[in-house]
């Protein structure tokens, strides 16, 4: 059974989430912590800024075990002496409810902003650390392969990271619409403040140049060494702003920096080419009469907020949409899984038949059918492999097909190995990977003997 | 066997013309739902639609005039179908470079419209053998590729006024994440205006050549080249102003649209004329 243990932004603060989070570096240590554990069969480690979690199979017998050995193995990570202390803040989840967790935080349906689209890299970087140190190797695997397509479903049939959630989003994304792209086009940041950082990183993205011209030009230089940016003095503003296309205004003064008058005899230095204010500073740094010149756009906060309001609405809208998809793709993983539980009787059946046919066919070949020739002996094998064949097939279909559907196929699967006095033949679930390729692997080792 | 070939022309010119219509109307169909924003894969499928209707749209004029036995560009209706052929290809040939595939949403229902009333509302060649003159084919040919260029700087001018538009009004969402950026439109309409005037310079030169040699004077051909003057005045102006005063944007998009509206003034005198003499022609026949 697939089980879930973790904490996330809903459940626990910053302080606990950055203690259990791992990078590059502690990731393969915790996995192989983790792996190393008897009671986990498979498992993966997601570390996210907003997000922890342990996905892992356990046999359905051991599953209190296993959740167990995961809280103590997350304390050990966290440095915590008792796992108690983790418990407030952990939850947990097992069978379909952990396949269908899976499945909403790669499709990014559990993220803080809805729709994000970083999540799915998180997760396949866990896959592949996961797969690197050889804690998946079947049907976890496979749950975290079909959650990237529940994931690319989502993203590509509706349109759940459509829009833009944030403001530094909204102000590329206004530059792009303005600009078409930021390769040609140069960025000026006045004020050095956290907020004008923020979107100057996402803005200075691919731009040609980041200039910030800050009161304080030490702090403004320590911003543009930390940006590999350039810092400029507070009394060049206005020949900064000719070479600027973007301006992004953040200071804390109290009256407009940028008037109207100004910005005329900048537009007029310029030639007239398009100049952008990102206005992001309360109160506003840039005179709101300056939008009404030719060529100068001025957006700021409130309009910012308003299309991330937008944004997050509109992605909002799609969530029943995404649901429906993850809850068709669990389906269908769920009763993928409940025809892999009666694999092995069917297994079993397929071998016992095989066994008993081709070992009175050996006896025979060896008594008194021992004048036929090899082609003869070949014949008869091909014979006896598809009458076999045709035989079980109705059998194994009807058995995987009540699995998948959900009846208790449990009942046909015990009649059928006291029927065939199955018992002896053991066959571990979740190793044989697809039902239909066990099925052809087992026919094919077993025609393979005689023929030879 | 002969009557075989005869019929084979007006079979090809009127495959050619389904074909190139039914092409162009796809095209119409998928630029309307990008817009509408029904079909977001149309904005790949939209102009490569385009793509296709401009060869088949050549052969259709080049295996139509055979039929027809006149010269493609004889009567206005057919020169238009020219003309819209040539901003197709042009659009065809810069859309990627420009950024502006939303450009064929005018350029597409131009092509289909021209392409059908070249067919059900031609009133016939007006070829007039006073006339005729060795500078005719340099003047029409020069301005069918600068009426073609000057058609898609205007396209680019609306966009650019609709995108401008919303974007002071602060109306972030709809079409205008479907128009292309703000300076990819100016860039665009920049360019066709600077490829489009050398060759309405030449249009109008040859054309008032034109006119003293064949002793033109009449009260259309006055008007014709008055507005002809007009059109090239406010496009050289917009070309002018933005080199030296650094007009853009807004102003040199009105500017564009202005210059277009004496262009297309110009192209309406010609269909008057044309229709005129279809009608004194049927006038004598009668």
């Amino acid at each position: 059974m697939i089980i879930v243990v973790g904490l996330s932004h809903k459940t626990a603060p910053v302080e606990v989430r950055e203690r259990l989070s791992a990078g590059a570096e502690a990731l393969p240590v915790v996995l192989s912590r983790l792996a190393a554990r008897s009671e986990l069969q498979e498992v993966m480690f997601l570390s996210t800024c907003n997000r922890v979690e342990v996905v892992a199979l356990a046999s359905d017998q051991r599953v209190e075990p296993a959740m167990r050995a995961i809280r103590e193995e997350l304390a050990h990570h966290g440095g915590l002496a008792r796992d108690a202390d983790l418990a407030p803040y952990l939850y947990d989840k097992q069978g379909d409810e952990a396949v269908t967790h899976t499945f909403r935080v790669a499709a990014s349906l559990e993220s803080m902003v809805l729709g994000e689209p970083q999540i799915l890299g998180q997760v396949k970087e866990a896959y592949d650390a996961a797969l690197a140190a050889g804690a998946l190797k079947g049907m976890l695997g496979r749950c975290v392969n079909k959650a990237f397509t529940v994931a690319k479903r989502v993203r590509t049939e509706t349109a759940i990271g459509a829009g833009t959630v944030s403001i530094a989003s909204v102000a590329v994304d206004l530059a792009k619409r303005i600009f078409g792209d930021l390769e040609n086009h140069s960025v000026l940041l006045l004020g050095a403040g956290e907020m004008a950082e923020a979107a100057a990183k996402s803005l200075s993205k691919g731009a040609r140049a980041v200039r910030i011209c800050n009161r304080s030009f030490d702090r403004g230089a320590a911003l543009a060494a930390a940006m590999h940016a350039s810092a400029t003095p507070w009394d060049q503003l206005e020949q900064e702003m000719v070479q600027a296309d973007v301006v992004v205004a953040s200071t804390s003064s109290r009256t407009p920096i940028v008037t109207r008058d100004m910005v005329k005899r900048v537009m007029k230095a310029r030639r007239g080419r398009t100049l952008f204010f990102v206005d992001i500073a309360v109160p506003r740094n840039v005179d709101p009469t300056v939008h009404g010149l030719d060529n100068v756009f001025v957006f700021n906060v409130d309009d910012l907020e308003q299309e991330v309001a937008r944004g997050l609405e509109a992605r909002q809208a799609e969530l029943s949409s995404a649901e429906k998809i993850v809850k068709d793709e669990v389906d269908q993983f769920l009763s993928w899984t409940r025809g892999l539980q009666v694999q092995p009787t069917i297994v079993a059946l397929r071998t016992r038949a095989h066994a008993v046919l081709f070992g009175e066919l050996e006896r025979s070949l060896g008594g008194r059918l021992r004048h036929l020739p090899e082609g003869d002996r070949a014949s008869l094998s091909q014979m006896l492999e598809s009458a076999l064949g045709k035989l079980l097939h109705a059998p194994s279909s009807r058995l995987r097909t009540r699995a998948a559907e959900g009846d208790d196929a449990g009942e046909l699967a015990s009649a059928l190995r006291y029927l065939f006095d199955l018992k002896d033949i053991a066959c571990e679930i979740g190793e044989g990977g697809d039902p239909e390729e066990s099925e052809q692997g087992q026919d094919a080792s077993g025609g393979g003997t005689l023929a030879h | 066997m002969e009557h075989d070939r005869a019929s084979v022309k007006p079979f090809l010119a009127d495959l050619l013309f389904g074909t190139t219509a039914g092409v162009y109307l796809a095209a119409c169909l998928l630029f309307a739902a990008y817009l509408l924003g029904k079909a977001e894969r149309a904005f790949t499928w939209a102009p490569r639609l385009v793509a296709v209707g401009v060869p088949l749209h050549a052969a259709q004029i080049v295996v139509s005039s055979l039929v027809l036995h006149v010269c493609p560009v004889g009567g206005i209706h057919f020169a238009m179908s020219v003309v819209s052929m040539l901003a197709a290809s042009v659009y065809v040939a810069v859309y990627r470079r420009f950024r502006i595939q939303v450009v064929g949403a005018f350029v597409a229902p131009m092509a289909l419209t021209f392409l059908l009333a070249s067919r059900f509302v031609a009133v016939g060649p007006s070829d007039v053998p006073h006339l005729r003159s060795a500078i005719l084919p340099f003047h029409v040919a020069a301005n069918l590729i600068g009426v073609a260029l000057f058609t898609l700087a205007f396209a680019a001018a609306v966009a650019y006024l609709i995108q401008e538009r919303r974007l002071k009004q602060k109306q972030l969402g709809g079409l205008m994440q479907r128009l292309p950026p703000l300076d990819a439109l100016d860039r665009a309409e920049h360019g066709f205006l600077v490829a489009g005037f050398p060759l309405m310079t030449i249009g109008i030169l040859t054309g008032t050549l034109w006119a003293r040699e064949v002793e033109a004077g009449g009260a259309a051909e006055i008007a014709r080249a008055g507005f002809s003057y007009v059109s090239w005045t406010l496009f050289g102006g917009v070309l002018l102003l933005r080199a030296a005063a650094g007009w853009r944007g807004r102003r040199a998009a009105y500017g564009t649209i202005a210059g277009f509206g004496f262009a297309v003034l110009v192209l309406l005198l010609y269909l008057v004329r044309d229709a005129t003499a279809a009608a004194a022609v049927a006038l004598v026949g009668r």
